[in-house]
């Protein structure tokens, strides 16, 4: 089963198995989401659970590679107080061109897209220079037992969910070129809400597709 | 900063109301892990043998709990006090019935277990405290 069927199937339980998270993690979120401006990408929007911490009066393109979760997310869209635009699109291959956005936005995405760096590069490079990445993500644990028991958990996750839970997405987020300017934990350190800024100076990523 | 959707949702009742909801499901996790292990570890088992099918036991209820307990309370909510219930109350557990199977009755069993899981799930949630404040520093809007 790939990405797209996995999230598809994922589409119809999702706002259910979230529920807890949703509601304990709301404030952390918009706070960070707090810091959004002008035209926008977010990447994974899902069902669209998180458009209520998004501030209004932004111009949003909400994206996801799978077109269940991007119908179950239209009326959450259509009823935003601000422009949004959803678009079935792999985080890996965005088809929007260079420097085009201020702001990206990502709430439990990079758990889940395959070759996070190369999702990650892309952001960069459709990022307008000192344009900002806010993540809300969850990572591995450096608590040795938690973190080997995330890793033992993957072997589930992936086959049945889709996410990893042991990723280090905050040095993945370094290594495509940005700028880690905060770094918060939200629950123990497996939750984390992440800020990172494309650097005026920092080169574009030799290995982003072309199109 | 736009303030107009910043507004917390998160009232004192409503956490209150989540880490009452932890203590239960991590009290369970520790009554269900010790009613397990007392039905699957016979007495005077190999003491380490027992540490170790205990400690597979908790970590099985543990995750069948979770798929109960994680959507209404969180997923990492759920996971992280389960996880330290359920491994390591498995394995004490496991220890304490095959060396002292007929001096604790399963009543008593059952509300050590009960009271693993509270305690664990309180520890957690200052070590959770303690892990948010060290990293917390205030992001102004530019």
């Amino acid at each position: 089963m790939n990405a797209t069927e996995t999230w598809n199937r994922s589409s119809r339980t999702y706002d259910w198995l979230t529920f807890g998270d949703d509601v304990r993690q709301g404030d952390d979120k918009r706070r960070l989401f707090a810091k959004a401006c002008g035209r926008t990408i977010l990447v994974a929007v899902g069902t669209g659970a998180d458009i209520k911490f998004l501030p209004p009066g932004l111009d949003i393109v909400a994206i996801d590679i799978s077109p269940g979760m991007v119908e179950k997310a239209g009326p959450r869209a259509a009823a935003y107080e601000g422009r949004m635009e959803l678009r079935v699109m792999d985080a890996q291959r965005l088809e929007c061109p260079d420097a085009s956005f201020d702001t990206a936005i990502t709430a439990c995405t990079f758990c889940s897209v395959p070759d996070p760096v190369r999702g990650l590069r892309e952001l960069h490079r459709v990022l307008k220079p000192e344009g900002r990445l806010l993540m809300y993500e969850h990572v591995r644990s450096n608590v040795p037992a938690v973190g080997l028991f995330l890793d033992f958990m993957t072997y589930l996750s992936r086959p049945l969910l889709g996410p990893d839970m042991n990723r280090d997405t905050v040095s993945n987020v370094r290594r495509a070129g940005f700028h880690v300017v905060s770094e918060r934990n939200v629950y123990f350190d497996i939750v984390k809400a992440v800020e990172a800024v494309k650097r005026y100076e920092t080169r574009m990523p030799s290995t982003a597709p072309q199109f | 900063m736009d303030t107009r959707n910043t507004q917390p949702t998160m009232t004192g009742i409503l956490r209150a109301s989540f880490f009452a909801g932890d203590c239960l499901a991590a009290a369970t996790t520790g009554v269900v892990t010790t009613l397990a292990v007392r039905l699957i570890i016979p007495p005077d088992f190999d003491m380490v043998a027992a540490m170790m099918i205990g400690m597979a036991i908790g970590t099985i209820v543990h995750l069948l709990l979770g798929l109960v307990f994680g959507p209404l309370l969180g997923m990492f909510e759920t996971m992280v006090p389960g996880m330290y219930v359920g491994m390591y109350g498995g394995m004490l557990f496991g220890m304490r019935d095959s060396m002292q199977h007929a001096a604790v009755s399963l009543g008593t069993a059952l509300w050590v277990g009960a009271a693993f899981g509270v305690t664990v799930a309180i520890g957690v949630h200052l070590w959770n405290v303690q892990l948010r404040q060290a990293s917390a520093n205030e992001e102004g809007c530019e």
